[in-house]
């Protein structure tokens, strides 16, 4: 799908857009990104079809793309303007049918980065941060080598996150993207063990610590020593390299965050039957994600809410069970963590394998002896500001010292280390210039605005059915597929891609503020087109007669000046007509492109983004017909537009007929959205009537 | 503001057949706002222009450009050197630009693509209308606010003539009879005794009878002139 010419264009128009979009403010799913994601500008490309740029969008800011396309916990969706209309936009499944689509082109385009510069950066670590550091270091042409104790690079992301959510191919796709640029890698290398830090310093001129928070905490309590309690990371750890832990037929997993679900949801899928959780928390306190928890139900994991442990019961050295008491509160009246227990509320969780999922921490115990400085708390004291520890060039980066938090979070932190790092190896100063990723965005979608929008339902993902998917580690979400993203893709409301006025060029008409369907355009000096109210469709820009109106997410020149391509060699002798179809994208779907040769077609988000000189375009590069295929008015994504596009429609015709030019050469129609194919039948009649009025000569 | 109509395309490609390098040059001020001779209107004029040579089989190349106003010196200058491309430009400016632009083109001929029609608003959107006739003697104090220069249809200074009927002009039932709205304008403004009033004959020298005329600012020439004065040939202070 026009791939090729879409990519040629990455130079101009692509950065073009991205350097007009940080001159404004950012859309609220972009904005809440960890690294920033220009969400709207790829789920734009998807929904053109243009999968390898949408690609190269995600991947120019998210180094670990494929892993947040499975795992993310999509700050994003949270965001989405379209809540306050109906759901969400399903940007993570989104993203994934990108880096699907475009895997083939992504493993292409893989090459070395040359080594321009003589400086080598030791990165401790290979989790979302480090991978993410060492990914911008090579960029930017140097020396990276990174270590990581584990048999595999990945971090927690291979150690620790199941391969049911995060299969490691994927997880493979994006380290394979790094280690190509020439990335040195050690693995099975554990900084203290096989190599000291003192050697480590020697061989490099910066060291990088993201070493996330690899040990569990523990509990406190009676009987918490011995066989049969286990640790959260070290049971994953277990699970991820295929070291079969024993459990036993019961499994209780104490704690209520994402961790203890993946413990849990794991312990399934090794055959355990009967796996209960017991949380402090109620159901809406868990710190878990929403739908962890509602997976994990599906997969008959019993809950037991607001239970504290108080000892292990064991009969000899076997576990017998937890025994619990009952919770009367989990926080204080600040909302601070705070328990406060029923002491004559007991019971018995009976278990045959405890996990102790209660949080984590940082092994810093490599670090001991060295001039990096570890708190009274075990924490690695740092400079937020520099991301530079106590010893002079080594950095952090990452859960270390952030905390816990998501892969995204931590690949920003990853970046702000890399630059760090880059700037002090150039010998100038840190502070101030390292990205915050804190933008100015674009405020609520006014109720006006979203009263004119119509309903449209979230496309669903599907799932393994839970029995099913208990049976092995096997991915259990199915991804899109083509039809489903691009009608997904087609929910976005282009927050951000809407229409911007050049000053210099406006003189203030008032044709935008006349023609726009969702009033965004105030005219007072100059047209100023607010962004929360735009809706991207378009309508203005052709109609301004300064032409002051370009649109951010596309190019409103493209199509005149990429017609002459699209229309192609019109042969004197042709047996068909030449059609130039403009698509109103709208039901494309897959099949909309598989149209007859003679049909040259042209798609669009909207019709209403049609200029009369785009298809006074096509006549001029030879097109015998012109048709202007839309949807129909009950199935289009903005309102009040259609009377507008006929009456431009109408002014091509007068526009054609001064030149002797029979007004039925161009057409407007609606595509049949009941068919297959919507847009098959009505070209081939219009190409019928056309061949019936003959081809266009000149002399 | 200025309304124009732009030319026919016939029209237009008789002026330019002849040539080789033709720039249609639009003005994105007055005659932007009536879709005559704005920036969009000239790329659609020389794409219309470009097919109808091709039709021809005539080998003219027709690009088109715009600037914001085509009757002030400054907007030309950053386009001046790309105008001495072309062997004709084509101006969908008002025929003041025209003019203006004519004057500093040297060997290189403006032709107009669009006809100036009058002095108007924009009645609602799509629909000019003509309210002054730019006579330069304003009595609009006197007539309600309504022009009886530029809305009459035989521009009558005394009241209306035998052809007015029901409110409407004896040239067509579209046309409103300028003296019946001032009539009826004054009752509702409670100023009607004013046209009972002896107004001295109109001194038309200040319109066109009084040959081209010109606005002459002294208090802005003086300084100009001055600072000319002051101001070597290449452009340094004496």
């Amino acid at each position: 799908m026009a791939a090729e010419s879409a990519i040629k264009m990455k130079g101009t128009h692509l950065q073009r857009v991205a350097a007009l979009k940080e001159t404004r403010p950012y859309s609220p799913c972009r904005a809440a990104c960890p690294v920033n994601t220009d969400v709207q500008a790829y789920v734009g490309l998807i929904a053109q079809g243009r999968y390898n740029e949408a690609f190269e969008v995600i991947r120019s800011v998210n180094p670990v793309a494929s892993v947040c396309s499975l795992i993310c916990h999509h700050p994003c969706e949270r965001a989405c303007r379209r809540c306050s209309i109906d759901e969400p936009l399903a940007v993570r499944p989104l993203k994934r049918f990108a880096l699907e689509q475009a895997s083939e082109y992504r493993r292409d385009r893989r090459a070395l980065v040359e080594k321009t510069r003589d400086r080598s950066i030791g990165i401790i670590g290979s989790g979302p941060a480090g991978l993410t550091a060492a990914n911008d270091l090579a960029d930017l042409g140097y020396k990276v080598t990174v270590y990581d104790r584990h048999p595999a690079l990945g971090g927690m992301l291979v150690s620790a996150i199941p391969a049911y959510r995060l299969p490691r191919e994927a997880l493979k796709e994006d380290i394979d993207d790094v280690i190509a640029k020439g990335v040195e890698v050690k693995t099975n290398c554990e900084i203290g063990r096989d190599i000291s830090m003192k050697e480590l310093s020697e061989k490099h001129d910066a060291i990088l610590i993201a070493v996330g928070l690899s040990l569990s905490r523990s509990l406190n309590i009676p009987g918490v020593e011995g066989p049969g309690v286990m640790l959260a990371i070290p049971f994953l750890e277990d699970v991820a390299f295929d070291r079969k832990p024993d459990l036993g037929k019961k499994v209780l997993v104490i704690g209520g965050g994402n961790v203890a679900m993946d413990v849990a949801r794991s312990a399934r899928r090794l055959g355990v039957k009967n796996v209960e959780m017991v949380c402090l928390e109620g159901p809406d306190e868990m710190p878990a994600w929403k739908w962890e928890v509602e997976e994990a139900t599906e997969e008959d994991i019993k809950i037991h809410h607001r239970w504290g442990p108080k000892s292990v019961v064991r009969e000899g050295a076997k576990v017998k069970g937890l025994e619990v008491v009952k919770v009367l509160s989990v926080f204080d009246s600040e909302r601070r963590f705070s328990p406060t227990f029923d002491q004559n509320q007991t019971t018995v969780i009976g278990a045959d394998t405890i996990i102790i999922t209660i949080g984590q921490m940082a092994n810093v115990s490599f670090l001991k002896d060295t001039q990096v400085r570890i708190d009274d708390r075990g924490r690695v004291v740092w400079d937020p500001k520099t991301q530079m520890t106590g010893a002079k060039g080594v950095f952090v980066s990452g859960e270390v010292v952030t905390g816990p938090g998501a892969a995204i979070q931590a690949a920003a932190s990853g970046h702000r280390s890399a630059l760090a790092i880059h700037l002090y190896l150039q010998g100038e100063s840190i502070e101030g210039k390292l990205p915050t990723y804190e933008k100015e965005k674009i405020s609520d979608m006014p109720a006006d605005v979203a009263s004119k929008i119509g309903r449209e339902p979230r496309m669903k993902l599907r799932h393994l059915p839970p029995k099913v998917r208990c049976e092995s580690f096997v991915q259990f979400e199915s991804g899109y597929d083509e039809k489903t993203a691009l009608t997904e893709a087609g929910r976005c409301r282009g927050c951000g891609g809407g229409a911007v006025v050049d000053a210099k060029k406006c003189m203030a008409c008032l044709t935008c503020q006349r023609v726009c369907p969702y009033g965004a355009p105030v005219v007072s000096a100059w047209s100023e087109i607010r962004p929360e109210f735009c809706q991207a469709c378009g309508l203005c820009a052709p109609e301004c007669p300064g032409q002051a109106i370009s649109m951010v997410s596309y190019d409103v020149r493209e199509i005149r000046d990429t017609m002459a391509s699209i229309v192609g060699a019109v042969e004197p002798k042709r047996p068909d007509p030449v059609i130039v179809a403009f698509l109103c994208m709208r039901h494309m779907g897959t099949s909309g492109f598989s149209l007859p040769d003679n049909v040259r077609k042209v798609p669009v988000h909207c019709t209403s983004r049609i200029d009369i000189i785009d298809i006074l375009k096509a006549f001029e590069c030879g097109a015998d017909g012109v048709a202007v295929v839309r949807c129909s008015t009950e199935t289009c994504k903005y309102k009040g537009i259609e009377d507008r596009v006929s009456a431009r429609v109408d002014r091509a015709k007068q526009l054609i007929g001064m030149l002797g030019m029979e007004a039925g050469r161009l057409e407007i129609m609606n595509s049949d959205s009941g068919a297959e194919n919507p847009y098959s039948g009505v070209c081939a009649g219009f190409s019928g009537k056309i061949k019936q009025m003959g081809l266009r000569t000149n002399k | 503001m200025i309304v124009g109509s732009q030319k026919s395309i016939d029209e237009i490609w008789d002026m330019i057949k002849g040539f080789k390098k033709v720039l249609v040059f639009g003005c994105n001020t007055c005659v932007a706002i009536c879709h005559a001779g704005g920036e969009k209107e000239a790329e659609t004029i020389a794409t219309l222009l470009r097919m109808r040579a091709a039709q021809e089989g005539k080998d003219i190349a027709v690009d088109f450009s715009s600037v914001m106003r085509h009757c002030e010196p400054e907007y030309f200058e950053p386009v001046m050197e790309d105008l001495k491309k072309y062997d004709l430009i084509l101006s969908t400016a008002c025929g003041v630009g025209v003019n203006f632009l004519s004057d500093r083109t040297g060997t290189i001929p403006v032709y107009p693509g669009v006809n100036t029609s009058f002095y108007g608003a924009v009645e609602s959107p799509g629909n000019f209308v003509e309210l002054c006739a730019g006579c330069g003697n304003c009595i609009l104090h006197l007539t309600g606010g309504i022009c009886p220069i530029a809305r009459c249809s035989k521009t009558l200074m005394n009241g209306p003539c035998g052809g007015t009927n029901k409110g409407k002009c004896e040239i067509s039932k579209d046309v409103d009879c300028a003296w019946y709205l001032i009539v009826e304008r004054m009752k509702k403004l409670g100023t009607l005794e004013k046209l009972a009033e002896i107004q001295p004959a109109r001194n038309w020298s200040t319109s066109r009878d009084g040959g081209p005329r010109r606005v002459s600012l002294e208090h802005i020439r003086a300084y100009e002139e001055k600072e000319a004065a002051n101001t070597d040939s290449a452009g340094g202070k004496k």
